[in-house]
């Protein structure tokens, strides 16, 4: 157990650097230290995700908070309290506020988690291949909203990633499709997993960078603007209670919808904190409700996205995406079996979680002035060890192929020209990972039901699951219009 | 046109599923045969995609229209205006250039290299800079090298400065 708890502090510190460093992920974090978990056993190396996840999601405060950049997308609402408050010279307070908050936020989504998936699992163990067809087609219709105002591009990259995964021997028949002659030997089981997301995620970004000349100088922000500076204290959650298991639950909620994202969440429920405080003016100058709402629905992310990642199987974003990747490399398959099948990993996830959760709170609470020095460490410095490490988790895929090295490349350049041509690289990767089940579940449906595509229309189930896809598609329509008109 | 499915019975222990026998019938929409079911989902998919960018092409084409511009989109610039193609093209040559020599070099001494060359690319040759290169790359290298392939007993490339040590029962690749 000490030994899974060092590795969960080492993953938590590791996401709090990339998840401090603007322009760095937890995505990022998940996807470059996934290599190391080839050497573990699956109870540690879930310790070392969740530690990374939780810990990514949380840094994200620290420049948002001291340099007004959100170091990840949900930390936006962050800087519209947290930088007044630094410039005010209350930037540890508002770190700590953060971090309470998040801690705080973190917690209710695991009590979410424990409860609510197993009564969705227990509900999706009575699917047929129908019904598993179905909600992967829902999961590729919901990942549209990812991408926001791009939607037709998007669901074009979800299923621009299923035909990638189709690449390769098909099971059944032991025939090839989509493979060269001269590349069947090494494109037996179609484009490994790693190499893809590592490319899309990691590489994609360094070129990017380049292309931009690495010219990134973080000015030390003067934090004292002269007079009363208050320190950190409790009483800064007094009367904050509502706010904070509101803001908890909303970002729970929003993370259990497919697509909708961290960024979505904290603006929801950074909203209605405004909307139900009595002091409405002081939110957006410094207020500690703004931050306690912004922090708390964020890390209330966390539990609520990984709910239909392991009842149904679905990632809801692109750190979760990394994830379900992360599930599949240690072999576990998560889906309605999951808990029943898995009591004990199930337990290590809720345990690991809240060790996480608590570890992140020490590690950023108490030395949390060192801890917003890692806002200064040069990206220039870093990518070049990130290369290396992402070279040895592709070239270790499959025991030592420089094939998948190559395919590391060679999806870092896709996912940079997918940045230049608008295609959403996390569709892309969902609609990759999901690609091969959808593949499996359509033609065992068919087949059961002697080829008529009736079948999909007729079990009570599937017909509620097509007005989910229906609803989820008149969402996006209606949101990509609203964004369309909102960039116009 | 129907996905073709005739009548084969899966040789060998196969799915169950393939040994259903399709027969045609008139309200069948979809045929699996055996020996041609591997294409059923590409075909669909490929569809989709078609019919996915046609649709992209006619929304945005109508949406530049009704801004007031042509239904085709003028080629833009591909790369930003201030692209930095040193840092950029110098990132994609020197990426396929490690690749290419991690399995001729082995993992470490070819790490030390181009971590070092990655860091002049990004950071500068300075005198201060090129110290700072040459310590990152060489520690950096040596910890990874160590760590995936004697601690976790991970395979790296090896080449012609790998050094194993069998008396001591590690390699260093």
């Amino acid at each position: 157990m000490v030994a899974h708890l060092l590795i969960a502090t080492l993953g938590v510190v590791a996401g709090i650097v990339f998840g401090a460093i603007p322009g760095m992920t937890a995505t990022m974090a998940v996807a470059v230290f996934l290599p190391m978990t080839y050497a573990y056993d699956m109870d540690t190396a879930l310790f070392l995700l969740l530690g990374l996840y939780v810990g990514g999601i949380s840094g994200g405060l620290v420049p948002a908070i001291l340099i007004n950049i959100p170091g990840t997308p949900s930390s936006i609402t962050t800087t519209f309290d947290g930088y007044p408050m630094s410039k005010r010279g209350e930037g540890e307070r508002a770190l700590k506020i953060g971090i309470l908050a998040s801690f705080i936020g973190g917690l209710i989504s695991l009590l979410c988690l424990w409860l609510f998936t197993p009564l969705l699992s227990a509900a999706a163990l009575k699917f047929s291949a129908v019904e598993k067809f179905l909600i992967i087609l829902f999961a590729l219709t919901v990942i549209a909203a990812l991408s926001k105002g791009q939607m037709l591009r998007g669901i074009f990259a979800g299923f621009g990633g299923v035909l990638i995964s189709l690449c390769g021997m098909f099971s059944v028949n032991n025939s090839y499709r989509m493979v060269p002659a001269f590349m069947k030997a090494k494109m037996q089981d179609g484009f490994q997993l790693l190499p893809v997301l590592i490319g899309l995620f990691a590489i994609a970004q360094i070129f990017e960078e380049a292309e931009e000349g690495m010219r990134f100088k973080i000015e030390k922000v003067d934090t004292s603007e002269g007079g009363k500076v208050t320190k950190f204290s409790l009483k800064d959650f007094k009367g904050q209670g509502v706010n904070l298991v509101r803001s908890s639950l909303i970002g729970t909620f929003m993370g259990v919808l497919p697509g909708v994202g961290g960024s979505a969440a904290s603006i929801l429920a950074y909203a209605q904190a405004k909307n139900f405080s009595k002091h409405p003016e002081l939110l957006g100058t410094g207020s500690s409700e703004g931050l306690v709402a912004s922090e708390s629905s964020n890390n209330g992310l966390t539990g609520g996205a990984l709910i239909p990642l392991l009842s149904l199987g679905i990632p809801g974003d692109s750190t979760t995406a990394v994830l379900i990747s992360a599930f599949m490399l240690q072999g576990i398959q998560v889906g309605p079996l999951f808990i029943t099948q898995n009591p004990h990993t199930w337990n290590i996830i809720l345990i690991a979680l809240l060790a996480c959760n608590i570890i992140m709170f020490i590690v950023m609470f108490y030395p949390i002035k060192w801890i917003s020095k890692i806002i200064y460490i040069p990206r220039q410095r870093l990518y070049p060890i990130i290369i290396m490490i992402c070279v040895v988790g592709a070239y270790a895929t499959k025991n030592g192929r420089m094939f998948d090295a190559w395919t590391l490349l060679a999806f870092g350049v896709i996912g940079y020209i997918f940045g230049k041509i608008k295609i959403p690289a996390s569709c892309f990767l969902i609609g990759f990972i999901l690609g091969k089940d959808l593949e499996n579940y359509f033609i065992q449906a068919v087949s059961a039901a002697s080829g008529s595509l009736a079948v999909f229309f007729t079990r009570p189930i599937g017909l509620f699951i097509w007005v989910l896809i229906i609803v989820s598609v008149a969402y996006a329509v209606w949101d990509d219009r609203k964004s369309k008109k909102k960039a116009a | 046109m129907p996905y073709g499915m005739t009548r084969h019975a899966a040789p060998g222990a196969g799915l169950l599923l393939c040994r259903f026998r399709i027969q045609e019938r008139g309200n069948d929409m979809i045929k699996v045969v055996y020996s041609t079911q591997h294409w059923i989902m590409p075909r669909i998919v490929m569809v989709v995609l078609a019919a996915l960018l046609a649709a992209i092409i006619v929304t945005e084409g109508l949406a530049r229209v009704k801004a007031g511009d042509s239904f085709l989109a003028k080629p833009g610039k591909f790369f930003r205006g201030d692209c930095d193609h040193v840092k950029l093209w110098g990132t994609l040559v020197l990426f396929a250039g490690y690749l290419w020599c991690l399995n001729v070099i082995g993992f470490t001494v070819t790490s030390i290299v181009f971590v070092f060359l990655f860091n002049v690319l990004y950071a500068g040759t300075e005198k201060k800079s090129l110290i700072l290169s040459v310590a990152l790359s060489v520690v950096s290298a040596l910890i990874i090298s160590v760590l995936f392939g004697v601690v976790f007993n991970i395979t790296l490339p090896s080449g012609i400065c790998t050094l194993p040590f069998p008396q001591l029962g590690f390699t260093l690749y």
